[in-house]
């Protein structure tokens, strides 16, 4: 009866203590890390065509299409088969590409998370840091440079 | 003075129909009461409870802290689809959730809330609650039975026996407190439960069965929790074992009326316990339906806090926790306290 | 007399291979050697045989697992046999069969496990097991057409099956004959108790379990095929985090990478074990903080607010996790060589922060066992329900907190040393009562050992002088070869991962051994003739992911 007792009490203590662990989510959003890796930025600025973001995929949810004079450059992006791994940051030797902290969005069917270049630029940041900043002091960890060739195609 | 007469009387003609209307009246006022505590703990208050227990802030968006949940859970409640499972047996099946309900419903009409809140006063109150509260097994194997779902049928089996298993030891305590008072009368029952036990100086503590007989309040608490199925005694639902029991293939309305059933069952322990334990409507200060109120609603945040804290027990240990413990002390309290009043009265 | 021998090959310097060869003389046709051990070749028909004088003479009492694959010239089939006394002691077993014929004798009889394990071969690489009691499709369903990881498979094929060839697939699957007083019940796969879709077959007598059949596979993802189409260096570690995807990622990705890092020969620099060796501790407790949780539902019911207490520990945990790893619960922590991430800026400000929750973690704990072991309600549901003896438990090749629940002393990280383990100060915890009540006593206390794990990691972390070396330096492009078969500690038990790499930059085969798929299968065992609701206590008290069970 003792124990029975005391995990009443256990849960008592945690009715009357009025503390509360959840928060109001859309009101209040959560603390995101700022290694957090979310929604996929993309920078056709510094993007150098190198293909290795591709290459990498696990699951070739990059697609990038130009002919061989790198005309008529496109860079798809299927956000809804993602599975946020991060490689193509990781890889990416420009820094073009980069996962926010960007956690929400929807869609009303999957083929409008097939994002494109247009669209990748779009995602916002909005949260006050800089992640290349932030993830810095680590970056050249990222993918280490090790022996053999670069395969830039 | 119960609620029909005091109507009638307020009418300006009599005669049977104005008993007729009286009567109408006055259950209509009753029912619309259990009904409304039902409505504001299921959707909002038990969420409410559930989420203090767990540290989650749970409904709060509309109304005060969100009590205004009610308007749109029971729309949404109302609006599902009803499915008719394949071979259900058609009249049992959708007279069950009835007959879960009224049964409950029905037996509030003797309870005394207070303030002249009492539809009947016969003379067999207490027989007359206990009778008609354990029409609900009928309910729960009409459901069980007639769901043709293996899992509501378990539901339903598992549903009588405990039912039988608890029903016997109730009674019997009940029964321990008609010693005392010497009448099955509800308001006889109140009434004698007025007196007061001892003086403390300016706190005179009354003569409430619960504090005359603290063992039979304790037997009865538990045997009452079986009842109602709840934990540690909510094998017949037992969502994780049997899916969700004799209720697995109600949806919609039919839900609706089986939930709103056992919100009301929980209801009418607490109003079984404060009326033959805690003194019906009596307290101080605020008015008696208030007091009659804060102890049904502590008899529900009690059932609420024990689903917190404490496990189900196992189908076998639930019937021998029944006939082995619960009937053997049930008969020992009805001899004693017999004993006691004999004594008293030589 | 027997008993008191010395097992064959058991020399103080390890294993002599020479004298199990010895041992099994005119069964052994080659010897291989394999990364973590020899293997020797054996004829298909002398597997039981071979299998049981190993058991019995030479003390290799823990079938690990069964590996099956198919060459341009032969099937194969691999026991990887070990000892629970020492795991470091290794055997392999290939058993090569013809294409044309790929019959095999089943080893079932000497090894429960393999039942299961060679149903799996069976399955999905198509060798026959001769005299298996059982031999059915465990995975797929029992209308597949062909067997997925076989070479002339045709991916593209679309497998159509009309709707009434499964008229009613759950109709006559047991053993019991149909009687008028017992009922067949289906639970799962969509039942709020079996922790995923997980389908039991049972036959009930009242509310007695008679028998029961568990149905896996509808979590069934090709984990294994996507590893064999992906490239070692990157591709295939952001998987592992989702075959056991209830927070135990960091705990799955260890396993790949201490088999492709034996593999490829890539060291790992100590800075990046003892972040590793720390993460992968944080991911255990959340994974036991689950099990602990889930296992209250099953128990308690819906409303129980262990449940929610669980979660709201494991939440704070995860927050670690997110800072250190950037998610959640997908983490992509480690790399070949290393882990992806140093500890985050402010770095003495994060290990404060580690220290606190680490610090409050004891109070926690007792706040578990105040509301669960010490209960009697809780002790009346669960002490002497679902025992497991330890000689059932090592013949089902049973792992981790189930094995430990049960009194078998066998922890891969104390017994196999990775990491950064055997500098630290902990504790194997067993228990020996074998019910539900020791496997959750287990997981608790393991909670603890893992809280001291990671307070000392985190004060080696804060003493660090030297270079905070994350990395090793590891080629862009991996291509091994060799065989290697290398387990970890998993937070459900030994997860180990076959890998035969072929010299591309792919694995020709990649084989997983899941810890929860064995340890299920002690389920049949367990639960019959137990009531319907204390069979419900031990599925929990198992404590399965169905990502993992089904890969």
């Amino acid at each position: 009866m003792i124990g029975l007792l005391k995990g009443m009490a256990t849960t008592l203590k945690h009715a009357v203590d009025g503390e509360t662990f959840t928060v109001s989510y859309p009101e209040e959003p959560p603390e995101v890390s700022p290694r957090f890796r979310g929604v996929h930025k993309f920078s056709q600025e510094r993007c150098i065509w190198c293909r290795q973001c591709e290459n990498i995929c696990p699951n070739d949810t990059i697609q990038i299409v130009m002919d061989d004079s790198h005309n008529g450059e496109q860079y798809n992006l299927h956000i809804g088969q993602c599975i946020y791994c991060r490689l193509c940051e990781e890889v990416c030797p420009v820094d073009a590409i980069l996962l926010t902290q960007n956690f929400e969005f929807v869609a009303e069917t999957k083929d409008e998370f097939a994002y494109n270049m247009e669209e990748l630029r779009n995602v916002p940041w909005y949260n006050s840091i800089d992640p290349l900043e932030a993830r810095e002091p680590d970056r050249e960890a990222w993918v280490g440079e090790g022996e053999g060739e670069v395969d830039y195609q | 003075m119960t609620l029909p007469t005091t109507i009638e009387e307020a009418l300006p003609v009599g005669g049977v129909a104005a008993e007729a209307v009286a009567a109408l009246a006055a259950a209509t006022v009753i029912g619309t009461f259990v009904m409304l505590n039902t409505a504001l703990a299921g959707p909002w208050a038990k969420r409410k409870i559930t989420a203090a227990f767990t540290d989650r802030i749970s409904v709060n968006q509309f109304g005060p802290l969100g009590v205004g949940i009610v308007v749109p859970d029971a729309v949404r409640l109302v609006s599902k689809e009803l499915i008719v499972p394949e071979g259900a047996d058609r009249p049992a099946w959708d007279l069950a959730p009835l007959v879960l309900v009224f049964s409950a419903l029905f037996a509030f009409a003797v309870i005394p809330m207070g303030n002249g809140v009492h539809l009947a006063d016969p003379a067999v109150g207490l027989v007359f609650v206990f009778a008609i509260a354990s029409v609900a097994s009928l309910g729960l194997v009409m459901a069980g039975y007639a769901s043709n779902n293996k899992y509501a049928f378990l539901g339903g089996l598992r549903a009588v026996a405990q039912n039988l298993a608890y029903e016997i030891p109730l009674i019997l305590i009940g029964i321990s407190v008609v010693l005392y008072t010497g009448s099955l009368q509800m308001s006889e029952i109140v009434a004698t439960q007025r007196e007061t036990l001892v003086s403390l100086g300016p706190l005179s503590v009354p003569g409430w069965f619960a504090i005359v007989n603290p063992f039979a309040f304790v037997l009865f608490l538990v045997a009452n929790v079986a009842e109602v199925g709840r934990n540690p005694f909510d094998v017949p639902e037992a969502p994780t074992e049997i899916v969700a029991g004799y209720q697995t293939e109600y949806s919609s309305v039919y839900f609706v009326l089986i939930y709103l059933g056992e919100f009301v069952h929980i209801f009418l322990g607490g109003a079984i316990i404060a009326t033959i334990f805690l003194g019906g409507p009596a307290g101080p200060v605020l008015p008696g339906i208030v007091w009659f109120l804060l102890k049904i609603w502590a008899m529900f945040l009690f059932t609420q806090w024990l689903r917190s804290a404490v496990p189900r027990v196992r189908i076998d240990q639930l019937i021998e926790i029944g006939w082995k413990r619960l009937l053997v002390l049930a008969f020992v309290n009805l001899f004693a306290t017999a004993t006691v009043v004999g004594v008293l009265a030589a | 007399m027997s008993l008191q021998r010395q097992p064959v090959g058991e020399t103080p310097d390890g294993l002599d291979y020479d004298a199990l060869a010895e041992l099994l003389d005119g069964y052994v046709l080659d010897r291989e050697q394999h990364l973590n051990c020899e293997a020797f070749v054996i004829r298909p028909d002398d597997v039981a045989a071979v299998l049981s004088t190993l058991r019995d003479r030479a003390a290799f009492d823990h079938l690990s697992l069964v590996t099956a694959q198919e060459y341009r010239d032969r099937y194969e089939s691999i026991y990887h046999l070990k000892k629970y006394d020492d795991p470091t002691q290794e055997l392999s077993l290939v058993v090569p069969t013809p294409r044309d014929q790929p019959h095999s004798q089943s080893g079932a009889d000497v090894f429960d496990t393999a039942i299961w394990h060679e149903r799996e071969a069976y399955d999905l690489v198509g060798i026959e097991y001769d005299d298996h009691p059982d031999l059915r499709r465990i995975l797929l369903p029992e209308t597949w057409q062909g067997h997925p990881l076989s070479l002339d498979y045709n991916q593209d094929k679309p497998q159509i099956v009309p709707l009434r060839e499964h008229a009613n697939p759950m109709e006559g699957r047991t053993d019991v004959a149909d009687r008028s007083d017992t009922m067949f019940i289906n639970i799962g796969p969509h039942h709020p108790a079996t922790h995923g879709v997980l389908h039991l077959k049972t036959v009930v007598d009242g509310e007695q379990v008679v028998d029961i059949d568990p149905d896996i596979g509808y979590l069934h993802r090709c984990e294994e095929q996507m590893c064999q189409q992906s490239t070692y260096r990157h591709q295939i570690m952001p998987y592992p985090d989702r075959w056991d995807y209830v927070s135990a990622g960091i705990l799955n990705e260890w396993a790949y990478a201490r088999a492709a890092e034996s593999l490829a020969d890539i060291d790992v620099p100590v800075y990046a074990q003892v972040l590793r060796t720390m993460s992968a501790e944080l991911c255990r407790i959340c994974a036991h903080l689950l099990a602990i949780g889930t296992f209250a539902l099953d128990i308690y019911g819906e409303f129980t607010a262990i449940f929610m207490y669980a979660v709201t520990d494991r939440e704070r945990i995860q927050n670690l996790l997110e800072e250190l790893t950037g998610q959640r619960l997908m983490f992509n922590y480690l790399r070949l060589g290393g882990v992806a991430w140093g500890l985050p800026e402010p770095r003495a400000e994060y290990l404060e922060t580690v220290r606190s929750v680490m610090a409050e973690f004891p109070d926690r704990l007792e706040e578990y066992h105040n509301l669960l072991t010490s209960n009697e309600l809780f002790q009346m549901r669960v002490l002497d329900t679902g025992v497991l003896p330890a000689e059932t438990a090592k013949s089902y090749g049973a792992t981790g907190p189930v094995a430990r629940g049960s009194g078998i002393d066998y922890d891969l990280r104390r017994d196999d040393p990775y990491g950064y383990y055997d500098e630290l100060d902990w504790e194997v915890v067993t228990d020996d009562g074998g019910d539900n009540f020791s496997r959750a006593l287990v997981r608790l206390q393991e909670m603890e050992q893992s809280a001291r794990i990671v307070r000392q990691c985190v004060d080696v972390l804060a003493d660090w002088s030297g270079e905070r070396e994350i990395q090793s330096d590891v080629p862009r492009t991996v291509k091994p070869g060799g065989e290697v078969y290398r387990a970890v500690e998993g937070a459900k038990g030994e997860l180990g991962i076959y890998i035969r790499a072929d010299g591309t930059d792919t694995p020709a085969r990649f084989k997983i051994r899941s810890p929860a798929f064995s340890n299920l299968q002690t389920l049949e065992v367990l639960a019959e003739g137990e009531y319907i609701a204390d069979m419900i206590a031990t599925l929990g008290s198992l404590d399965i992911v169905l990502g993992e069970v089904d890969r």
